[in-house]
């Protein structure tokens, strides 16, 4: 009883070992750095000083002060171009993450309602996505229809469909069997109320668990693919996009590589342990032992 | 001592032969094709001068131009319109067919008389002034040209007239007693020539192997075999360096000297390479149609800046479409081209300029310095408020009715005006074949007084007209005439020469050495 008087995050906060508390902590600070990058960045991203390229950052000789981390090859200042970069790099993950779950889920949900061929032709084309590599199936799109930030988000949400498919088509297949539904469809709900208003509630754990765990891997294929240079268009930031122009400049200036690099990694590794927690907390046979 | 020192002499006389010299280099950028007549990139130029000769060569070591005997031994005006040229005996293609004036009147002939689009190109922008070339006897041709010509060497020097085998390639495709544009076509995927290297292997836009062509008439080639392999990003044009697999690396950027020279094994060779990097600006696209705002897009370039910070002022700046070996002929004193924000401000509040935005287009790795440039620039556009943006294109986008400003280069193919400038903004030339660059009857009429003007004043006169054309309606901007460096083992001897176009690898006998 104790605990329901408590509020809900500090509740969550306070089951939390003092590991997951950093990294909580941390995804809150990337967030909030991200949310507020016009306010926290010092310089505007495109911000050139051509006569201040290749500044090391604090620490080392012939920093520049004022720029914490330093310059990038057109004298940009690099921590800002960082905070922007990691604004649009969790941006452009986001609304992939969201239209992969809209288009994952919709066919999910109508699999498993439906049933038959439906289902099958569905279950066909999510198996056949996960054959097929797809930063190949990314590349092809991305040379077709040309870079722009649309069609990355689409590229971006595509690339995460089936796995939402798959476990929401296989977990309303076992619902649809349970007696709730039944009764529902004994009082003649149609199959879009069963889905909407009976299923979907249940699916919300599972759907949070996967939604995490792509979110890592969609922040790396954006990643690839600006390094590609098939991401967005320069002189705007991503983290991806920084890296694979910095390593032009590896042997001379090493910190333009770095620092995004760095940031990719502890994004990448905050949000898969953030999804470890969720699958921890929502799967019951877990949460028992 | 004495004995080691004999011992190691002996290994070494003992193990020479037997080491054939092999290098290679990776080069930024590798042509889709190898055809010297249809060809004026700064991409192909580097590979040409190995395997083919012109009838008239020159000293390559220095820019004046010193004639020297090619594939022709003598020439002379027979009339003001009539050259006659004494082909030189003994002269065999890369295939084994012997060179005679029926190659040399084909080279010519393909060139002058252009059934194939590529070539009718370059024959519009360099060759328009010659109607024919005719064999006289085996050995013996004579080339025709419409009006006086005062460049008749130059012109013949030209890449674009290297003599290539007539039975060779019409027999590639189709009918072997005809030309077809499909023989041309194929010929640049397999091409032979007569120069001291043969092209063994080719695989477009990858790699291009030489080997020594020991049937070559004049100095033997000094190594045995290059392979060429296109590496685009320039720090792994390093690694391959810096781990042997590669002895040279071409279009080192300035940034990276610095690098070269703290590493013991490895050096740089680099000069102010003849060629300008240029702004060009669509004089077509709707939206660039009134002159003013093209006028604000090239006044609003601070190049000195560009040069001190990408080039750390080692590169040129340009303050007319001029260079400085066109010696009587070169024109500083125009000044048609400077940097003055305040203007360009005015300029667009006159034109009315409402904010749409600018693209301008790059192709990656292509030029030296050529995305950084770009960022650059629009960031200077933007400090005049002008909304910009960049296209990263994996191609060409001079040709696209959409390209509104992209970067370009106008390379001194010959130390004349003709030899730049003439050839790129010619009436009919790239520039307007492309349908980014309008010419008047009144440019026309410059034009000729430039091209084939009696007098070096009047010459002067006509091109500070034409210089006074394109500050009127813009379509162009030289922006540097960029330091261009080649890295290398410290065991390579080699390094540009003044007297090439832009970009050559020269391997012929004296110009390479390996230890």
């Amino acid at each position: 009883m104790m605990a329901a008087t408590r509020p809900a995050p500090m509740a969550f906060w306070q089951s939390l070992g003092p590991f997951h508390r950093i990294v909580v902590a941390l995804s809150l600070a990337l967030v909030a750095l991200a949310v507020l990058a016009p306010w926290a960045a010092p310089f505007a991203p495109t911000d050139q000083s051509l006569m201040s390229r290749f500044k090391p950052p604090y620490g080392f000789d012939g920093a520049k002060d004022g720029f914490f981390l330093g310059t990038d090859e057109l004298g940009r200042d690099l921590l800002s171009r960082c905070i922007w970069g990691l604004r649009l790099t969790l941006s452009l993950a986001f609304l992939g993450t969201a239209v992969g779950l809209l288009i994952g889920a919709t066919l999910g949900l109508l699999a498993g309602v439906t049933g038959g061929w439906t289902e099958a032709a569905i279950m066909a084309a999510v198996d056949m996505q996960i054959a097929i590599p797809f930063t190949l199936v990314a590349l092809f799109l991305l040379s077709m229809l040309g870079t722009s930030t649309l069609v990355m988000v689409l590229v971006l949400g595509i690339a995460g469909w089936e796995q939402y498919a798959r476990i929401i088509g296989a977990e309303t297949r076992r619902l649809m069997a349970m007696p709730f539904v039944e009764a529902a469809r004994a009082a003649g709900a149609t199959p879009a109320r069963i889905a909407g208003v009976h299923l979907l509630p249940n699916l919300v754990s599972p759907i949070v668990v996967q939604m995490t765990l792509s979110f890592s891997n969609i922040i790396l294929l954006e990643s690839s693919l600006s390094f590609l240079g098939l991401g967005v268009q320069p002189p705007t930031a991503t983290l991806g996009a920084m890296v694979g122009v910095g390593r032009d400049y590896m042997p001379n200036a090493p910190w333009i590589v770095l620092a995004p690099s760095l940031l990719i990694l502890s994004v990448t590794f905050v949000v898969q342990v953030l999804g470890d927690l969720a699958r921890d907390r929502a799967d019951v046979r877990l949460r028992r032992r | 001592m004495t004995r080691l020192m004999t011992a190691t002499a002996m290994a070494l006389i003992l193990a020479s032969p037997a080491l054939a010299t092999e290098i290679t280099v990776v080069a930024a950028n590798l042509a889709p094709y190898v055809d010297p007549g249809r060809d004026h990139s700064n991409v192909g130029s580097q590979f040409y001068f190995n395997s083919f000769d012109p009838l008239i060569h020159k000293d390559y070591s220095k820019v004046e131009q010193e004639w020297q005997p090619g594939l022709a031994t003598e020439w002379k005006l027979i009339e003001p319109t009539v050259m006659e040229l004494k082909l030189r005996e003994g002269v065999t293609f890369h295939n084994g067919e012997a060179m005679t004036a029926d190659d040399v009147v084909f080279s010519l002939n393909r060139m002058f008389q252009a059934t194939f689009p590529p070539y009718q190109v370059r024959q519009r922008d360099r060759l328009a002034n010659f109607d024919r070339a005719e064999k006289i006897d085996d050995l013996t041709v004579r080339v025709i040209a419409r009006q006086e010509e005062p460049l008749w060497e130059t012109l013949l020097n030209l890449q674009q007239l290297f003599i290539l085998p007539m039975d060779y390639t019409m027999g590639l495709t189709g009918d072997p007693k005809v030309a077809e544009d499909t023989d041309f076509e194929a010929f640049s995927l397999a091409p032979v020539g007569t120069g001291p290297y043969k092209v063994t292997e080719f695989v477009p836009s990858e790699k291009l192997v030489w080997e020594r062509f020991d049937g070559f008439w004049g100095d033997k080639a000094p190594l045995d075999k290059v392979t060429v392999i296109h590496v685009p990003e320039v720090a792994s044009r390093l690694t391959a360096l810096k781990t042997g697999e590669a002895d040279i690396a071409t279009n080192i950027a300035p940034d990276q000297l610095a690098q070269i020279e703290a590493d013991a094994d490895l050096k740089a060779e680099g000069m102010l390479t003849p060629l300008f990097h240029v702004m060009i600006m669509n004089q077509n696209h709707p939206k660039l149609k009134d002159a003013r705002i093209r006028q604000a897009l090239s006044l609003a370039i601070d190049r000195d800046a560009l040069n001190e910070a990408l080039w750390l002022g080692k590169s040129l700046v340009p303050d007319s479409h001029t260079y400085e070996e066109f010696g009587a002929l070169y024109m500083p004193e125009l000044k048609t081209f400077s940097y003055d924000p305040v203007k360009a401000k005015a300029l667009l509040a006159e034109a009315g300029y409402d904010g749409f935005e600018v693209t301008f287009d790059t192709q990656g790795s292509y030029y030296t310095n050529g995305l950084l440039a770009a960022q650059a620039i629009t960031e200077m556009w933007g400090a005049v408020g002008i909304k910009a943006s960049i296209r990263d294109l994996p191609k060409w986008s001079g040709n696209d009715p959409e390209m509104m400003t992209r970067n370009w280069s106008n390379p001194m193919y010959f130390a004349d005006p003709f030899g730049s400038f003439g050839v790129m903004w010619a009436p009919g030339g790239p520039s307007e074949s492309e349908g980014r660059f309008n010419t008047d009857d009144a440019y026309k009429a410059a034009w000729e007084k430039f091209r084939f003007g009696k007098t070096v004043d009047e010459r002067k006169v006509a091109y500070a007209e034409l210089m006074g054309f394109h500050q009127a309606e813009p379509a162009v901007l030289p922006l540097y005439r960029p330091y261009e460096s080649w890295a290398m083992r410290k065991g390579v001897m080699w390094k540009p020469k003044a007297g090439h176009i832009p970009y050559v690898l020269d391997f012929r006998a004296g110009s390479v050495t390996v230890e």
